[in-house]
């Protein structure tokens, strides 16, 4: 009986052994090379601009994207091939798309400075066999299979909807719109004027456009402030004036109520100081992390994916600036002011 | 203080590492087993598209089943009388049951629709825990009666509960494994896989207490019992509630029920704050920052958890099972509070420091519990005449999987209670992070304190459980009953 109970705890032992070793072999299996069908598939990314921050935020993402793809389907090895030119250029980023066909690229992903410029060369990569996605900015009559961003018309509306809360839904506001001839842009002004019809207390007293750069910007802010002095709020559609710190000492906190889209680390201190009541953020590390799962989904899994993808902005107040500010360093952001993450 | 002066455990009352060891093999299985599910679930979910509502209820409802079963079983194998002993037929028949239920359970056919995989899942589910019980009950309950001596209970459970330790590493490596496209078509096949080889490694280790154990209360014929316990519960079920009712009114047993009510499920409702407060706060919102510092707190809180069961296996060997106990609960609480100083998102690798400290009170609480409760059977048996480690083990083992359950259930409403949107990534309002930390250093902290309160005033002490054993033993030999070799 005791040599039976020894060799079953012998065999016991062995099982043990065995299953150790076993469980070793797989986390082997697991973690050792690449095996040799692997798939590499490289991923053009053409952004607006390489010195914008929003764009590098996007490259952040698109690679945080590809490098989990790729450690998690072992078969596959996704590459971001960053083109983008240094400033915006239409004309340029059409030829960084057609030389990364030329090269062999497997995808495209872009955001259109000029959408009348670069729906040609989308057309040409798709024709020639490299799917395009585009993001941020789109090029709605291109052959692009996807498109990554906001609702413009729905974010319009909701700075209005914001805009009316602060207000008590009485009030003159004006709407500072921008470049007159981006479609998106039009799209957000069209939207504050669609939402504010639900508020007959609230006088648009006008749309000012300008060129999209914080001296012009705040020049039209001070025209239009001495023009309407009894102006109470103020809708922008972008957050070009506070890109710079001209406006600190010249806008007094709370005597404007101000909803803007962006959230930029420079534009916070604004929201710290009470001259900005809201900023409608928009999450930019998605705009190149989302593009690239999407790619993936269609030209690797060969999935059906949504022609249109819509990207929400999120709302930043003075309640949520130091998660945002955090929020914004882990997607690659920097220069953020300690006091605001510690907060 | 006669807890400063140890008794030394006498050679006949030692345990040797081999029997220590086979015990603990069941210690594998069981956290295997309780485990497996949870982590494996995820795939009926992402692998088979069925509805995350119609998940949680798959796996409510054997919870009920299971929560009824666990005292009836206990009761049954109290009152069993074989050959092969109370306990150990169970064991061996429940262990390869259970191994054989999990492997099939997992065997999802294709191609179905989404509530006949919900009953398929939970008609396995309802199975698998009715043998999952068959072979957990006499298993905690035959560790209860191994050894007599106060110390050897405690080295005993501390083995086992190293041991267990093991099956808490390996889980959550289940759903890597299962999704690894080097290994499986998909998931689903994973699962598959994966169920048959846990259910083997389930029917082979689970079997080993079984086979190498001997119980030392299995030939008793000194207590009224039915040599068919199923006749008995039939025809008697009465008893059975009696012999709960007098279970649940032994105080000593209360309080460590309540000592372990507070201290586990204090942490276990907290569990989903620290890790939300990790990836959201700390982090900001980076999950792959969040999930890092996770996984070494893990490692960590694991490493933490084995050494603080050696320290206080030794502990309790020089102060008593109640001030160890006493002792690792308090570290813990201490380190609940560091929690607030150390969730700083400007140098992230803080939210590691409290880690040792969270883990020492857990490392302690299931060695010295189990060894405590040993303690309370003997003193039962002096009050009532009877061997009821079945019953003491499966309400307090009910009590941990309702406070469980509780904990889970709670946690989504505290999160909710916080404003915490998860839309919002880390852009929360610093009043849902603030009332995150309060509610993630102040809960656990809370009910430390009150399991401290609860295991304070525990009577059996070291002197005492010798004194039981002497009264014990006098009483016995005044039996005509084959004894134990106490």
């Amino acid at each position: 009986m005791m040599k039976m109970r020894k060799l079953l705890f012998l065999i016991g032992c062995l099982g043990l052994f065995s299953l150790t070793t076993s469980c070793q072999n797989l986390a082997d299996e697991i973690v050792s090379e690449p095996p040799a069908d692997v798939k590499t598939i490289t991923i053009t990314m053409v952004a607006k601009s390489a010195s914008n921050p929003v764009f590098l935020s996007a490259r952040a993402g698109a690679e945080a994207a590809a490098s989990d793809l790729s450690e998690k389907y072992s078969k596959l090895d996704v590459r971001i091939d960053w083109r983008t030119p240094f400033s915006e250029d239409a004309a340029e980023q059409a030829e960084r798309i057609r030389n990364a066909v030329q090269d062999g690229t497997d995808a495209i992903i872009v955001s259109c400075s000029d959408d009348s410029i670069l729906t040609e060369a989308i057309d040409r990569a798709v024709e020639s066999g490299v799917p395009v996605m585009t993001f941020d900015s789109d090029a709605p009559d291109s052959k692009r299979f996807a498109f990554y961003g906001p609702d413009d018309l729905e974010i319009g509306e909701t700075i209005m909807q914001e805009m009316a809360a602060l207000l008590g839904e009485r009030g003159k506001v004006a709407i500072l719109a921008g470049s007159q001839s981006a479609p998106n842009l039009k799209k957000r002004v069209q939207g504050i004027r669609n939402a504010a019809i639900q508020y007959p207390d609230i006088e648009i007293v006008g749309e000012f456009n300008h060129a999209e750069n914080p001296e012009d910007a705040i020049a039209k802010m001070t025209q239009v402030n001495e023009t309407y002095p009894d102006l109470n709020g103020w809708a922008m559609v972008g957050g070009w004036p506070f890109f710079s710190e001209s406006l600190l000492n010249q806008l007094e906190p709370g005597r404007y109520r101000i909803v803007a889209v962006d959230a930029l680390p420079v534009q916070l201190i604004y929201l710290e100081r009470g001259i900005v009541d809201i900023f409608l953020g928009q999450p930019t590390f998605m705009w190149g992390e989302m593009s690239v799962r999407k790619v993936i989904d269609k030209i690797f899994w060969q999935k059906d994916v949504d022609e249109i993808n819509q990207m929400k902005p999120i709302r930043v107040w003075k309640d949520n600036l130091g998660g945002w500010s955090r929020q914004l360093r882990a997607w690659g952001y920097e220069d953020i002011s300690r006091e605001y993450l510690k907060m | 203080m006669s807890e400063h002066q140890p008794h030394t455990t006498a050679p006949e009352d030692r345990l040797s590492f081999g029997q220590k060891f086979s015990y603990g093999l069941g210690s594998i299985v069981n956290n295997l087993l309780g485990g497996a599910i949870g982590f494996m679930s995820i795939v009926l979910n992402v692998g088979l598209g069925i509805n995350p509502a119609l998940v949680g209820t798959l796996q409510a409802i054997p919870r009920f089943t299971d929560a009824l079963t666990d005292p009836i079983m206990g009761y049954i194998s109290d009152k069993t009388r074989s050959r092969f002993g109370r306990r150990r037929p169970y064991i061996f028949i429940g262990a390869i049951c259970v191994g054989i239920v999990f492997a099939l359970m997992w065997q999802l056919p294709s191609g179905h629709s989404e509530m006949f995989y919900f009953w398929f899942f939970l008609f396995g589910s309802i199975l698998f825990y009715l043998f999952y019980t068959v072979f957990a009950t006499p298993w905690v309950a035959l560790g209860y009666e191994l050894t007599s001596d106060y110390h050897e209970r405690t080295r005993l459970m501390a083995v086992m509960n190293f041991m267990g330790q093991f099956a808490w590493i390996s889980l959550p490596w289940f759903y890597a494994i299962m999704e690894n496209d080097r290994l499986f078509s998909d998931s689903v096949q994973g699962a598959r896989t994966l169920a048959i080889v846990i259910g083997v490694f389930v029917a082979v280790v689970g079997i080993m207490p079984a086979i190498f154990l001997r119980e030392r209360f299995a030939n008793r014929k000194d207590q009224k019992e039915n040599a068919s316990p199923l006749k008995g519960l039939k025809s008697n079920l009465s008893a059975f509630a009696k012999g709960l009712v007098i279970t649940l009114k032994q105080r000593e047993f209360l309080k460590l029920c309540a000592g372990t009510f507070f201290l586990f499920n204090g942490i276990m409702l907290v569990g989903a704050f620290s890790s939300y407060i990790t990836i959201f706060y700390v982090s900001g919102g980076d999950t792959d920052m969040g999930a890092k510092y996770m996984g070494i707190f893990g490692s960590i809180n694991t490493a933490s958890t084995l050494g603080a069961i050696v320290i206080v296996t030794w502990l309790s060997s020089k102060l008593g099972k109640r001030r160890t106990f006493l002792i690792a609960t308090a570290v813990t609480l201490v380190g609940s509070l560091l929690k607030w100083f150390c969730y700083d998102p400007l140098a992230p690798w803080k939210v590691l420091l409290p880690a040792p400290l969270i883990a020492v009170g857990m490392g302690g609480l299931f060695t010295l519990m189990g060894s405590m409760i040993a303690d309370v059977c003997d003193m039962d048996e002096l009050e009532t005449g009877e061997r009821r480690e079945g019953m003491f083990g499966s309400i307090y083992w009910w009590m941990v999987k309702l406070g469980m359950a509780l904990a889970f259930g709670i946690s989504g409403y505290l999160l909710n209670a916080t404003g915490f949107q998860v839309e919002m990534g880390g852009a929360q309002t610093s009043r849902t992070f603030l009332l995150m930390r309060i509610f993630d250093v102040i809960i656990p902290a809370t009910a430390a304190a009150l399991s401290i309160w609860a295991v304070a005033s525990f009577k059996i002490s070291e002197e005492k459980s010798y004194e039981i054993r002497q009264e014990l033993l006098a009483r016995r030999k005044n039996n005509t009953a084959t004894l134990p070799a106490d």
